[in-house]
């Protein structure tokens, strides 16, 4: 299995290498000139400068690229500290191998997951680590500091998102298949259909009206604001009432994430369930007498939950880069909003972080779900 | 004579599709005796699974609907039954084992934990000894390292291996009915032969009687009491294997017989066919299901259902107007590979 991640984790840095060129060659095509808005301003002439050495402007595409990337991936800070990151990966990727080698209970999968999370948390928490990812041509910030000043904007937002998601998902496509051609199958279906063919932005309009605007117009009190993430006096409040101005910003948004990716779930869920009801092993389970509720809970569910399990995983590397619209029609300080306006000016040091963090995460998160596969899937080998 | 074990009468078993509804078990009735042996055999379509499924109560609404019928288990009517007493029976006094052992066990959990399940389920035992029966049961079908096997996945056997494991869960709980649904058709021949022997003498050895859905004959012929050939959802001939096999009174029957190879037929240097094809169970005409297939229809064939009656030997029944009548000795098969009268063959 370590020989396995190790053939993905290289198969996955010539992809990135191959994303990041090809999105390097792009920016360079599409024209502009990353300084041409600079250079209208004649205090920014330092800069200009400054920019020009860093970056190798006025070197050939290739070295400017080498330049970057030699930037990109060379860290500025490298603590000690790092060490626990590094020993707690590495003791989860021990631990799973001894735990899929050894543990016989059911619940083998989310004692597997729970070591993960765990690993990560601490790991964040401990990692010390900075990269020179250069300045950005609009105001000359720090895009590393740019980027992780949003990173915990878009991380609320999505993972809300995808909690809500997943809750009402699952459940409903699971509900559906059992109930297959029920009024309330048929009503999920319409429902689905209805959410997939509305456009994002029509939704986040859509709730900011009427939640939001009439709302409060009919009630007189104010349930959710209609953009923003939190209130001017925030710090100010008490801890309750920092609790409720979150929510208050956060579920709008979040709901109209949710709605369309909720009806991904339900979908795929219900397809997946009903091809797990009419398998043989189910009508094996049937025969054995097990009553209705351990046959879907136990020999169904089970099954049903594995692809699934892909889907998630690809969705939260997606969640890493940001919600472009949402975040654009919420005013939501997150990635998304950033990468925008970082296409809008040409500001390719950014555009380049954050295309390559979703890069990252994609190829990560795509491991990891294979690595999840195995996990609740016996017969699959890692070869 | 004894009271039967299982009694099936009148039994209609009805699927509405989007083609009509398809009548795929149309009023058939019979009765096994504690420990016997009873075959069914028939051509793809005839109704023996959906036969096999109402007894076991797996005939799912709103798409099946067993429409009409008893079907007595111990005197008992099964149709009547709610949910949770026929859960008791199904796996516990009833055990199915299906054509495809590939596909009929649960892939994410162990061979140990699906057998403990059942064994649990159905019997008054821990979960330790619910273990110690299931390394029993594992053993009983010849599975070598039964103790370690237990903690295998399905995937980890072989299709011959698997289907064993289905045939010890069947047995793990000493049923007294065992309906085996062509369990070694997905099998390769030399297993095919292994496994059949150890089922039948598994469940000879506790008293189980078997109801075996097959479309080998050569198995009915070794193995079965009794037999009842099935023609588009009914049973045309029932008998003793004797009766079947060395005086078959429905054309059918003998025709099912011609297509048997025959290691002794020096002149019969291949298999014929029954010219035709089994009709839809959806449309069907009125009067013999057979009739278009028949080398002896008359008038009345295509008029009237025949129902089964006695012919031949005693206790041999068979559903056909003309039986008796017929001298099937005259059928021969045409250079066409049809089914026609003697003194019609031209050559
Ligand atoms: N769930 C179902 N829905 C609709 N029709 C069905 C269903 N199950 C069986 N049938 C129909 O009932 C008829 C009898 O099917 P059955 O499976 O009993 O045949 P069989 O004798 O077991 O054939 P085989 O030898 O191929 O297994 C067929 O025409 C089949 O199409
Ligand atoms: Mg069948």
């Amino acid at each position: 299995m370590l020989a396995y991640i190790t053939r993905r984790l290289v198969y996955g840095l010539v992809t990135l290498l191959a994303l990041s060129m090809v999105v390097f060659g792009l920016l360079q095509a599409s024209g502009g000139g990353p300084l041409n808005r600079l250079r209208l301003n004649p205090r920014m002439q330092d800069l200009i400068q400054e920019l020009t050495e860093l970056w190798g402007l006025d070197k050939p595409v290739y070295q400017q690229y080498l330049t970057w990337l030699k930037n990109y991936v060379t860290p500025e800070e490298f603590g000690l500290q790092n060490a626990i990151p590094i020993v707690m990966v590495l003791a989860a990727v021990g631990g799973t191998f001894l735990i899929a080698r050894y543990m016989k209970s059911h619940w083998k999968g989310g004692v597997i997951l729970l070591m993960w999370v765990v690993a990560i948390i601490v790991s964040v928490a401990n990692m010390n680590i900075e990269f020179n990812w250069g300045v950005s041509f609009q105001g000359g910030g720090s895009v590393w500091d740019l980027v992780f000043s949003r990173a915990g904007a878009t991380f609320r937002l999505g993972f809300t998102a995808l909690f809500l998601a997943l809750l009402i998902g699952i459940p409903l496509g699971i509900y559906q298949a059992v109930r297959q051609y029920s009024f309330f199958d048929q009503l999920g279906t319409v429902g689905a259909f209805l959410m997939f063919s509305t456009p994002i932005f029509v939704v986040g309009i859509g709730l900011q009206i009427v939640l939001a605007l009439y709302l409060e117009k009919w009630t007189g009190v104010k349930v959710f604001y209609v953009a923003g993430m939190n209130e001017p006096g925030y710090g100010d409040l008490s801890f309750w009432g920092q609790m409720k101005d979150t929510l208050q910003h956060l579920m709008l948004p979040a709901i109209s994430i949710a709605l369309i990716s909720l009806a991904g779930y339900a979908r795929f869920q219900r397809a997946s369930m009903l091809e797990v009801l009419h398998s043989d092993y189910l009508r094996t389970a049937k025969a054995k007498g097990l009553p209705r509720r351990t046959i879907i809970v136990k020999h169904a569910l089970r099954n049903a939950l594995i692809p699934i399990v892909t889907l998630v995983s690809i969705d939260i590397a997606f969640i890493i880069g940001g919600a472009i619209i949402t975040e654009s029609i919420f005013g939501w300080p997150g990635l998304g909003s950033l990468y925008i306006t970082a296409i809008d000016t040409v500001d390719y040091p950014l555009v380049m972080a954050i295309v390559m963090i979703i890069g990252i995460g994609i190829v990560i998160m795509n491991i990891v779900a294979d690595i999840m596969y195995g996990v609740m899937d016996p017969r699959v080998r890692y070869e | 004579m004894t009271e039967p074990l299982l009694s099936v009468d009148n039994l209609r078993t009805y699927f509405s599709t989007e083609e009509g509804i398809v009548r795929a078990v149309d009023g058939i009735s019979f009765d096994l005796a504690p420990g016997e042996r009873r075959g069914v055999v028939g051509e793809s379509g005839s109704g023996k699974s959906v036969t096999a499924m109402s007894i076991m109560g797996l005939i799912e609404p709103p798409a099946g609907e067993i429409v009409t019928g008893e079907i007595l288990f111990r005197g008992q009517n099964l149709l009547s039954l709610g949910e949770d007493e026929m859960q008791d029976i199904r796996g516990g006094q009833i055990a199915m084992i299906f054509q495809d052992p590939m596909t009929a066990l649960n892939p994410v959990y162990t061979v140990g934990d699906q057998l403990v399940e059942t064994i649990v389920l159905h019997q008054d035992v821990s979960k330790t000894e619910a273990r110690e029966i299931a390394i029993q049961a594992l053993d009983d079908v010849q599975i070598p390292n039964a103790k370690e096997k237990l903690f295998d996945y399905p995937h980890q056997f072989s299709g011959g291996m698997r289907q064993r494991v289905m045939i010890a869960m069947g047995l793990s709980c000493n049923p007294e009915l065992l309906i085996a649904d062509e369990p070694t058709t997905a099998l390769d021949v030399t297993t095919q032969a292994q496994i059949m022997d150890l089922m039948l003498q598994l469940a000879d050895d506790r008293g189980t009687a078997v109801l075996l859905i097959t479309h080998d004959l050569g198995v009915v012929a070794g193995f079965c009491d009794t037999v009842q050939v099935m023609y588009a959802g009914g049973i045309v001939e029932a008998g003793t294997a004797d009766d079947i096999f060395y005086n078959p009174q429905h054309p059918y029957t003998w025709g099912l017989l011609g297509s048997m190879a025959r290691l002794d037929a020096v002149q019969q240097d291949r298999l014929h066919s029954i010219a035709g094809t089994p009709p839809s169970v959806i449309d069907l005409p009125p009067g013999c299901r057979f009739r278009p297939r028949c080398a002896f229809a008359t008038d009345i064939c295509g008029r009237i259902l025949p129902q089964l009656r006695e012919a031949g030997n005693e206790g041999q029944t068979v559903a056909c107007h003309h039986a008796d009548e017929m001298d099937l000795k005259t059928l021969a098969v045409d250079s066409s590979d049809r089914i026609v009268k003697q003194d019609e063959v031209v050559s």
